[in-house]
Order: C-alpha cells, then structure tokens, then sequence
C-alpha cells in the first residue's frame, strides 16, 4: 500500500471511528469522498440510476446507524463499506431481474499482458490487483469481473456467455486460483 | 457443507466474498467466516484487494438529491424545531437565543462547522474511541468524552498535542474525566492535518516537567473533514 492509500485509508478510518461517535460532520464527508465511486458501482451492478441510488442510500443509513459495530482490527472502513453496498445490491438482484450486459473495466486489457500505457498511474494495491487480473486468460477475467461489477452468479454468467455451466465454474475457479497465487493470498 | 480440503476451502472463501454463493450456501458461509479465524481473515483480504477494482470504474457525481434523502433518514437535516417544537424546554432555549443574539447585536447564531476530527483511542485498542476533539473553522477545540473514565484522586489527567514538525508535546490544559471541554483558538494554535492528540495521566495538578511524564491514556491524529 502506497502513501495516498495509507491516507485514505486512515482518513476512512478515523471517519468511521468519528461517525460511531455521532459525529454528523465526519459522516458527510464520509458521504462525499466514498459516494461517487460507490454510486458507479451500484450503477454498474442495477444498470439503472434510481436503483442505483437506492443502494447507496440504504447503505449509508446502514453505515450512520451501525458505525459503533465497525472494528478496524477486521478491515478498513472502505472494506466495510463496500462490503455493505455490496450485499445490498446482491439481494435486491435477487428480487429482481439481473442487469443487462454492459462492459467491464479490462474488456479492453491486452490477454493477457500489461501495456505501459496502462500500468502507469494507479497505485500500488490497485495496480497489484490489476496486474494480477491482466495476467490472467480473458476467459478467466472476463466471469470473474462479471460476478464483481454486476453481481452475477455462475448461472448468469454461463447464460450471459452462452458457455456450459460448469465450463464456467471451472473457468472462474481457475482464475480466482490465479489471483490467490498472484495476490500471495 | 464446508469443505475439509484447505485449497477448496481457500476458494470457497474467495467465490464468496465474490458473491457467487446466495442463499441458505451464503448464510452458511458467513456464520463459518466468523466462527473461524483464519477464513475469516483471508475474506477481509479479498475485500481489501476487491476496493481496487472498485476503483478502477469512473467515478459518478452524485445527484445533490442523494444526500438530501440520506440526511433525512439519518436524521442529520432534521430541522431544530422538528425534534420538539412545542416542548417548554425548546421555546425557553429558544428566548434565551433570541436574547442573547440581541444583546451581542449579530452574534453569530451557529456554531462553526469542525473543520478537523481527531478520534483518541486507547492504545492498542484502535477498535474503542474514548474521546473526540473537534476543531471549527474558528479554530476553537472541543474534547468529548466517549467513554466513562476513573482515575485515582492523587492523579489528573492532562490534555497534549505536537504539532507536526514540532520539538515537542505542548500542554492545552488538565482535563475532568467524563467531562466536555472547551478551548478558546488562542491557546489551541494551528491545527494540521496528522497533528497528534493525546490524554495522559499525570501526578495531581498536572506533569512537573514541560512534556507528559505518565502514560498515555488515550492517542489520535487530526484529520480534515
């Protein structure tokens, strides 16, 4: 983790800790820094603004009225928060029907391979996942980035690429594998 | 059923925190995830690992709306008459407002928004904030207690900071456990972001020397909200 990271990190942290503490200044700020990347996600995974805004608002009434629960030693406040937002938007998929297909961060990745170009500014936790994500087979990537950005489980996945279910399974297996390896995890 | 080989369950953990078990599976997962120590910590992995690729999508502003609707159901826009417009207390506090609004003609009537936080916790506790301080736009302070404290009658407890950069501790002042405290932007001086807060316990009336003497009680850094 890099220096800007640790920031961030910190400063979510110590948001958190202050939000626990009913301190409605430091959950707005909360709000302003985590929002706007969390918003596109929830977009990404409803395909659709108001759903979408729904989950994130859900998810910081969660945060204000549960920060007392949120223990550092067991993840980063962003962890926690994404985490939130996450589970909120798989069982509101669950109701509904499943987002459309759209692209994914790294359908325009080399397979697999880094180019110069794109391994220049993130920073090191991201460019870690990223490089480990570009190395693996884009039939590999391409279901795992599906389960992430849009929640789909192994059958939507397999319908949505028209390939056997448990081709699948076994593709996705194989690349979280990879990952573990290339995250030392 | 959860897996005895270490490698299944290795992906089992990550297929989950990946979201590709729902259900009963999932409820099943989870309770396992904190039963278990080790599992449990390769999933807070994953997550951590998982932020970058949330990061990795543009960001959306959000609509003004969207905190409109959160403030509301937080409670956090809830005007100061909503709460109890027609309680006694509200309306004398409110005369009293009134009144002293005009006899410091224009006085301001809110309070500064904190432009800094710092949350103090226990060292080595970093899950249990025992105090916040707060520092307005101002520059004013103000230490809240988060947590009941007891110290013996011979001790006091004593308020620090160190300025980045600085040589050393410089003392705002003895504290009443349990108690909120006030102070005024002239003693406080700057204030930057990472400047280190502490509480320390000191012999009754305060450390002989000019730096903290006795533990630290409780420990934070400033950050800008």
């Amino acid at each position: 983790m890099d220096d800007d990271q640790q920031r961030q990190q910190e400063q979510g942290d110590a948001l958190m800790l202050a939000c626990a503490g009913g301190d409605g200044a430091a959950f707005q700020r909360l709000y302003s820094i985590e929002a706007p990347r969390m918003l596109a996600l929830a977009r990404r995974f409803t395909g659709e603004s108001a759903a979408a805004e729904d989950a994130v608002q859900d998810t910081f009434v969660q945060v204000w009225r549960n920060a007392h629960r949120f223990r550092r030693e067991r993840g980063s406040a962003r962890a926690w928060l994404y985490s939130l937002l996450r589970y909120r938007l798989i069982n509101q998929q669950r109701r509904g029907r499943p987002a459309d297909h759209q692209a994914l961060p790294g359908d325009d990745w080399p397979d697999p391979g880094l180019s110069p170009e794109q391994c220049s500014l993130e920073a090191d936790r991201d460019r870690r996942l990223r490089d480990c994500l570009q190395g693996l087979r884009g039939d590999r990537r391409r279901p795992i980035l599906m389960a992430f950005y849009h929640g789909f489980t192994y059958e939507q996945i397999a319908e949505s690429l028209a390939v056997p279910l448990g081709t699948i399974k076994s593709r996705v297996r194989s690349g979280l594998k990879g990952l573990q390896e290339c995250l030392r995890l | 059923m959860i897996p005895q080989d270490q490698e299944e369950r290795r992906l089992l953990i990550a297929e989950y925190v990946l979201g590709l078990h729902r259900g009963e599976r999932a409820v099943e997962i989870e309770r396992w995830l904190a039963e278990d120590e080790d599992a449990g910590r390769l999933a807070r992995h994953w997550r951590e690992h998982w932020l970058g690729a949330a990061d990795l999508l543009p960001a959306r502003r959000p609509p003004a709306r969207l905190w409109r609707r959160v403030a509301r159901e937080t409670g956090l826009s809830r005007p100061w008459w909503h709460a109890g417009w027609a309680s006694v207390s509200v309306w004398r506090t409110v005369s009293a407002a009134l009144l002293v609004a005009v006899v410091l003609l224009l006085g301001p009537l809110r309070q500064p928004a904190p432009i800094y936080t710092v949350v103090l916790q226990a060292p080595g506790e970093s899950a249990r904030p025992g105090w916040r301080v707060t520092v307005s736009d101002g520059g004013d302070l103000r230490l809240t207690p988060l947590v009941e404290g007891q110290y013996a009658a011979d001790r006091s407890v004593q308020f620090w900071t160190l300025e980045n950069e600085a040589p050393g501790p410089r003392s705002l002042g003895l504290v009443e456990p349990g108690r909120s405290l006030v102070i005024p932007a002239s003693q406080v001086g700057s204030v930057e972001s990472g400047q280190l807060f502490e509480l320390t316990l000191e012999p009754q009336g305060g450390s002989p020397k000019d730096r903290p003497t006795g533990p630290v009680l409780f420990i934070g850094r400033a950050v800008e909200i």
